[in-house]
């Protein structure tokens, strides 16, 4: 009977190999991670002197010491070991059966030939290692952190970055000593404000105290757009936040309505007729050289037609206009030269005219009232509030009076509903008062933004267009023009 | 365990002598058959495993010739049936006939069919009718045959060796998988290369005919197999066929990608015992007392390339099966930890 305390011995053996390599294996791992480790004190070698170097070779060692305990010490169990040496040594399983079938109560006859065969050939193995060394994948990539640890070790230290953040809460004595230019002086002046701000109380315990505001009682001038944004109802009332929340409600409502605000975006400081006056001193300037243009005089011509149509009405510098084209065309520049400049004296009156007080209100609603009043001072035919210029001090809206206020007062309408400032069911005075045109209803707070002749004409073309067109019936065509005949005369 | 039929002697003598006799067979036949060294191999690693072999080839390699030559080194009975589309059941297992006694009274006699031999050579087998081809199921699992509610008991050892053409599939009846089943390897003879053909030429185009010899008896056949049932098998071994068999399951959940995509149904037990105890007949015809996983691998191709049925996807793109058993054994010893990084991670 062959003893199989060869093939325990032979198994033990095997597992000692299989925990060598497990070291190893496992060494090489925490020697990687040891090196990578090691760089770091390497790196602040120039606060920690020698004892960067201390601290690194002891990561690399701990690493890799580390890696090796921990694989040393893993369980390797020995039908696994019996399994490789049947592999190592090319048994073809006969140890692992061997051992396993040895100890069975079932064993067949030929498992005592198995172990005679087993132990014979086991004894008769040669010294070979049969567990082979496996490389980590960080096997190949240790001397990357090694090479890179000698390099710190070897190369002068890394110098670190010195000093702090910027102390912004403190105030430093630098700051103190500095001659106090104007921006810091302010800084400063806030910065004391802000130390001697009180804490805010909390929200539930805050108390509401609503101090009736200056000069909101009714010092707004009569016509000023102004007024409707300023707190006219609350400096004589009592808190109530639900009037407060219907006021703040009816002001967003009103600043939607962008056509009834200011227009901010409008040049005052470059008019179009001021435009004109450059351009006409350009001209007057070349005309005794050779860059006298007449086509730049023709153009210059054009536009002040346009501009005198533009107004309204009647053109006032048509007749100026006519004679200096008439001139230009026979080649009398200086002629055509003294035209212009009396369309220009002509403009200037207009413009200072538009300086007298009431111009400055802005808005674009004023300026179509005066549109309006234009037009019908074109007529001859002053409206029921219009007294041609207002004195000084008086609104916009007849019925008034004289107001001790230099800008008036507002009026009680606009006081009392800002959205209802339209002229609404106005009749128009004339003859043909069913083609009054104009709007009734919530698009009489939408003024148009165009002027009237300016865009009248080009309705009248499409409309002629549409019945050249044949998209008017015949039976309305008719009509149709008669209505924008009409229109036309107004 | 049948003692008396054991060789005398050790163990070792009975190992030996089986490893001989093997020898000497393999040695008879290969007078006859030229190369096919591996398919002569599994035919009598089927025979001492004491299942049935398919061989599956296309005409004219030597397949019928390879079970004719056993039968003739066997001193056993032997049986042919070509199976024809016509053949009947009756006809393979025998039919009950009317005899006369000498007092001339009439009674049912049973007409024992080509079945009741030692060995079967079910030539082109899938040419009969599935209703025939079933008549071989009870015969191949149980060793007996019923007719008329009256059980005859086939003669042991039964050895079955049916043959089959891959490629001329008109008028045939693939057989069904409960039958192949049966079957505990299916082989492939493949086309000779250039020597054996050179070799095949010589030998069958000369005047001299060879002769084998028979060189082992049915008792014999019947002794090796219980020694082959004696190997020990190492519990790792076991569980790496049952691994083999289990990967070939699409249904479980450590089944291999390719077993997953490919698979329709894996391989039953009886793979799992075929391979086993391939892999014991050849460990011992190897002279080896145990099983290693060495033999499992080389015989699992034979023992589960029929027990693998592929689903549309594998069919449809032509997987091989053998590529595939390739596959799930490789993928079985990565999960039954036989891997060589398995001890040091």
């Amino acid at each position: 009977m062959p003893d199989p305390k060869i093939l325990e011995r032979l198994v033990e053996q095997v597992m000692r190999e299989v925990r060598i390599r497990r070291a190893e294996f496992w060494a090489l791992r925490g020697l990687f991670a040891g090196a990578v480790a090691a760089a770091v004190p390497l790196l602040f070698r120039e606060s920690l002197g020698a004892l960067a170097f201390v601290l690194a070779g002891a990561l690399l060692v701990a690493g890799a010491l580390a890696g090796g305990l921990w694989g040393f010490s893993r369980k390797v169990r020995p039908a696994e070991a019996a399994r490789l040496a049947d592999r190592g040594f090319g048994f073809q399983d006969r140890v692992a059966t061997a051992i396993e079938w040895a100890e069975r109560p079932d064993r067949t006859p030929l498992v005592d030939a198995l172990l005679t065969d087993t132990v014979a050939r086991v004894e008769a193995r040669d010294g070979r290692r049969v567990v082979p060394r496996l490389l980590p994948r960080e096997a190949k990539l240790v001397p990357l952190p090694l090479a890179l640890g000698l390099v710190l070790a070897l190369a002068p230290p890394i110098p670190l970055p010195t000093g702090g953040l910027p102390n912004f809460t403190a105030k430093s004595e630098e700051d103190e000593t500095k001659p106090g230019d104007r921006g810091g002086k302010i800084e400063s002046d806030e910065r004391k404000a802000a130390a001697r701000r009180e804490p805010l109380p909390r929200a539930d315990m805050q108390e509401r105290t609503v101090s009736p505001r200056q000069g909101g009682g009714g010092s707004t001038q009569a016509g000023d757009l102004a007024a409707v944004f300023k707190d006219t109802s609350l400096g004589s009332k009592s808190p109530d936040f639900n009037a407060f929340l219907k006021k703040g409600d009816e002001r967003i409502r009103m600043l939607e309505q962008v056509d009834r605000l200011p227009d901010l975006q409008r040049d005052f400081t470059q008019s179009q007729g001021k435009a004109m006056f450059q351009r006409a001193k350009e001209l007057r300037g070349a005309m005794g050289g050779n860059q006298f243009s007449p086509d730049k005089m023709r153009e210059l011509l054009n536009e002040m037609e346009k501009l005198g149509r533009k107004g309204g009405g009647q053109n006032p510098w048509s007749g100026e206009i006519g004679e200096g084209m008439e001139a230009l065309e026979q080649g009398q520049n200086d002629k055509a030269m003294d035209a212009m400049e009396r369309a220009l004296n002509k403009l200037r009156s207009m413009e200072e005219k538009g300086r007298d007080g009431k111009g400055l209100r802005g808005g674009r609603e004023s300026e179509r009232r005066g549109a309006q009043r234009g037009n019908q001072r074109g007529q001859g035919q002053p409206g029921p509030g219009d007294e041609g210029d207002f004195p000084e001090g008086e609104g916009l809206f007849p019925g008034k009076g004289k107001s001790g206020n230099p800008k008036g007062d507002p009026t009680q309408r606009l006081r009392a509903n800002p959205f209802d400032v339209g002229v609404e069911g106005q009749s128009r005075s004339g003859r043909k008062e069913g083609m009054d045109t104009n709007l009734l209803g919530k698009g009489a707070n939408t003024p148009s933004r165009l002027q009237y002749l300016g865009v009248v004409g080009q309705y009248r073309k499409m409309m002629e267009e549409a019945i050249a067109r044949e998209q008017v019936p015949r039976d309305y065509q008719s009509q149709v023009k008669q209505y924008f005949q009409s229109l036309d005369e107004k | 365990m049948a003692q008396s039929s054991q060789p005398s002697g050790t163990q070792e003598q009975r190992v030996e002598t089986f490893v001989q006799a093997f020898r000497t067979l393999r040695a008879e036949m290969q007078k006859v058959i030229v190369g096919h060294d591996d398919v002569v191999n599994q035919v009598l690693v089927g025979l001492f495993a004491g299942g049935h072999v398919l061989l599956e080839g296309v005409p004219g390699l030597g397949k019928t010739l390879l079970i004719k030559t056993l039968s003739e080194c066997l001193d056993l009975t032997f049986s042919r049936i070509q199976f024809t589309p016509d053949l009947m059941p009756g006809d393979i297992i025998g039919t009950n006939i009317i005899a006369e006694d000498a007092g001339g009274r009439k009674h049912f006699q049973f007409q024992r069919g080509p079945i009741f031999g030692h060995i079967l050579l079910a030539d082109e087998v899938n040419r009969a009718t599935p209703k025939t081809q079933s008549a071989l199921l009870e015969g191949m699992q149980e060793g007996n045959v019923t007719v008329s509610g009256t059980g005859h008991p086939l003669p042991s050892p039964f050895f079955v060796l049916a043959t089959q053409n891959p490629i001329e599939m008109e008028g045939t009846y693939p057989l069904p998988e409960a039958q192949l089943d049966r079957f505990i390897f299916k082989l492939r003879v493949r086309y000779p290369v250039l020597e054996e053909l050179t070799e095949i030429i010589d030998r069958t185009t000369r005047t001299r005919e060879v002769e084998v010899q028979r060189v082992m008896t049915g008792p014999q056949v019947m002794a090796f197999r219980e020694l082959v049932r004696e190997v020990p098998l190492a519990t790792h071994v076991r569980e790496l066929a049952s691994y083999i068999v289990l990967a070939s399951h699409p249904q479980w959940d450590r089944a291999p990608e390719a077993a997953r995509r490919f698979v329709r149904y894996g391989a039953s037990p009886r793979g799992a015992q075929a391979l086993v105890l391939g892999a014991k007949v050849r460990a011992l015809s190897e002279g080896r007392y145990n099983v290693s996983v060495e033999d499992l691998r080389a015989m699992a191709l034979p023992a589960l390339r029929h027990r693998l049925i592929l689903n549309f996807e594998g069919e449809a793109e032509g997987v091989d099966a053998d590529t595939l058993i390739d596959q799930l054994v490789e993928a079985a010893e990565v999960l039954s930890t036989t891997g060589k990084d398995a001890f040091v991670r």
